[in-house]
């Protein structure tokens, strides 16, 4: 039986993650943080769940968490799900928030008595994309460290890397979820705001392939970090592979392809109107060159397999992959 | 992509019975809607074969021999001369395979970068099977026991002199560091044919920011209608000679790399001598 702290608590994964912390029975006590007020906990749960709002940006406030109430609860694994999920959002405030936070809390937890495996949820986004690099990315793939990339990426690319080199060099293991997007609202998915659009513009003449997850995927990722063991980084793809054209078609979204120097202006200007929270600049090569996480390392170490497929609207589920040469040679496919 | 797959599946059927079988017996990995992980569609790979099939049968009127060398199943890569201006011996290549091979298995082309970031072009290319020239792509498919087609000399093969016809330019070495690291047999192909369809008169510098390597100025604007004659030779199984540990060892890999031009240029060399003609 372990604790479990989870932090981005009130997220759409964070709420998952929780509810389905509470009802495993490895799991004794959840506490369950955010930065906004708790919502109020279904009373079955109660006993096992305590929620707090607590603000990670302030360095005193995470002491506090982790050396009251986590210590208290004997919580072992803590689970950072709490970066800042708006592309646009910028600031000081907002490094703080997807940086800063995590940076307090991995110094913390190395001298922390009880808390002995974190887990950090990271993106797809960390990964650079390029014509000259693997369409289908392992953990090696090259980060993106373009000074030019927006805030959201280099955040993203920072805390990544934060929890990378400590590995080895605190007490407690380190696990890194490099998560593929999940189409779901308020999980800061890109392309999830692309194709809530009634018409998406896209570079005429490319038409890349994407991978995409649900959130109950997700979730079953971090529960096999969070009761596994070792440590390491890995990628945690979705159940869906598809071009992007037809991720649009099943979503019901229609897709008008534009000459390439236009697709920015029409963003921005979209932006401008209506609010869209859609950043090409932060996928314009995504539009042209395609990203698919290989998660064979996720399958033969944390034992994930992404089992739940996207509910397309407009459109068939995927069928279950076929077996791979792994599987046919007998290795672990859980 | 300019049209789905229902509308490539419709114009894949003007390439008679015949390439609609080939599509339906491919050898594929579905990544769960049609599409394998890099882009590859049967209907497109159908579509390149209808679009190829004229060419390879009226225009080039390709004989191929060895072909019982191309293995059935599992990794393995075929290495050939690569020439002409226009990459049409990769489009025989790639039809050739596609046609010997029982059940037909799709010769995965690796290409330059520069393919990629070509519109419309690069889209149809992933839809039939071609991947980007990266290591990590190659890694992917042959760990996946798929079949990959490498042009060694890379694009300054295709952009060779007409006086360096049958002469193999530098010869890269990375496919003899894959086949050895992955266990994939190398299968050497000699494409006589080719590098007298469209000589280059000249050779310009791509304006700045285009995707293209240069600017070719061939002879004439469609290829001469030479016959294609393809020859496949006996494999060669680095991964048998060498742990795949010793891929990283550069004269290891620079002794096969030499190995296996070797043997493309001996079957070039004999199938210049067995040819009469060009055009025969």
């Amino acid at each position: 039986m372990i604790s479990v702290l989870v932090t981005g608590a009130h997220t759409p994964t964070g709420q998952r993650l929780v509810h389905s912390l509470v009802a495993d029975t490895r799991v004794r006590h959840v506490l369950a943080v955010d930065r906004t007020p708790p919502p109020e906990a279904p009373p079955r749960l109660a006993s096992r769940l305590r929620t707090m709002q607590v603000d990670l940006t302030k360095s005193r406030k995470v002491r506090e968490l982790l050396f009251g109430p986590a210590r208290d609860l004997g919580v072992e694994v803590m689970v950072h799900l709490g970066q800042q999920g708006d592309a646009r959002a910028r600031g000081r405030r907002v490094h703080k928030a997807n940086v800063d936070a995590l940076r307090s809390m991995l110094d913390l937890a190395d001298r922390h008595p009880t808390i002995r495996r974190v887990v950090v949820r990271s993106f797809a986004v960390v990964y650079r994309v390029s014509m000259d690099l693997p369409t289908l990315v392992t953990e090696d793939h090259p980060l993106n460290l373009a000074p030019s990339a927006a805030q959201y990426v280099r955040d993203r690319v920072e805390a990544d890397l934060t929890a990378c080199t400590r590995m080895g060099l605190v007490k407690a293991e380190i696990v890194v979820l490099r998560c593929a997007e999940a189409m779901a609202p308020g999980t800061g998915s890109q392309l999830y705001d692309y194709l809530r659009a009634p018409v998406a513009f896209r570079p005429m003449g490319f038409d890349p392939m994407v991978n995409v997850a649900t959130v109950d995927d997700l979730v079953a990722a971090i529960e096999g970090a969070t009761h596994g063991s070792g440590e390491g980084v890995f990628n945690i793809p979705g159940f869906d592979t598809l071009p992007l054209s037809a991720a649009a078609h099943k979503w019901g979204t229609r897709m008008l392809p534009m000459p390439g120097p236009l697709v920015q202006p029409l963003y921005n200007m979209r932006h401008r109107l209506v609010g869209s929270s859609f950043s090409y600049g932060l996928n314009r090569h995504r539009m042209h060159f395609g990203l698919v996480l290989d998660g064979t390392r996720a399958k033969h170490e944390l034992g994930y397999v992404p089992r739940h497929p996207v509910h397309w609207p407009h459109g068939r589920a995927a069928r279950a992959p076929l077996p791979t040469a792994d599987d046919a040679n007998g290795r672990r496919s859980s | 992509m300019p049209f789905p797959p229902t509308i490539a599946k419709a114009l894949s059927r003007l390439g008679g019975r015949a390439v609609r079988d080939r599509a339906e017996r491919l050898a594929f990995s579905d990544a769960g809607h049609g599409y394998d992980r890099f882009g590859m569609h049967p209907d497109f790979v159908a579509v390149g074969d209808a679009l190829v099939s004229p060419l390879y049968d009226h225009y080039f009127r390709v004989k191929s021999y060895g072909s019982e060398h191309i293995p059935a199943e599992g990794p393995a890569i075929l290495a050939g001369n690569h020439s002409g201006t226009l990459p049409l011996d990769g489009a025989m290549l790639f039809l050739d395979v596609l046609r010997h091979t029982n059940p037909p298995r799709v010769a995965r082309p690796v290409a330059d970068y520069f393919v990629l970031a070509l519109p419309v072009v690069s889209t149809f290319f992933a839809r039939s099977g071609v991947v980007g020239g990266s290591r990590g792509n190659a890694r992917a498919l042959l760990e996946s026991g798929e079949l990959l087609m490498i042009f060694p000399e890379g694009v300054p093969g295709i952009g060779k002199p007409f006086s360096d016809r049958y002469q193999l330019q530098e010869w890269t070495k990375g496919h003899c560091e894959l086949a050895i690291r992955h266990g994939a047999p190398i299968v050497p192909v000699g494409i006589v044919g080719a590098e007298e369809q469209m000589p280059q008169l000249a050779r310009f510098r791509a304006p700045k920011g285009s995707p293209l390597p240069y600017i070719p100025i061939p002879l004439t604007l469609i290829p001469f209608p030479v016959r294609y004659h393809i020859h496949y030779g006996a494999p060669i199984p680095l991964h048998e000679e060498f742990t795949p540990d010793q891929a990283d060892d550069p004269a290891v890999v620079s002794e096969a790399a030499a190995r296996v031009k070797a043997a493309v240029q001996a079957l070039l060399d004999k199938g210049l001598s067995e040819r009469k003609g060009i055009f025969r």
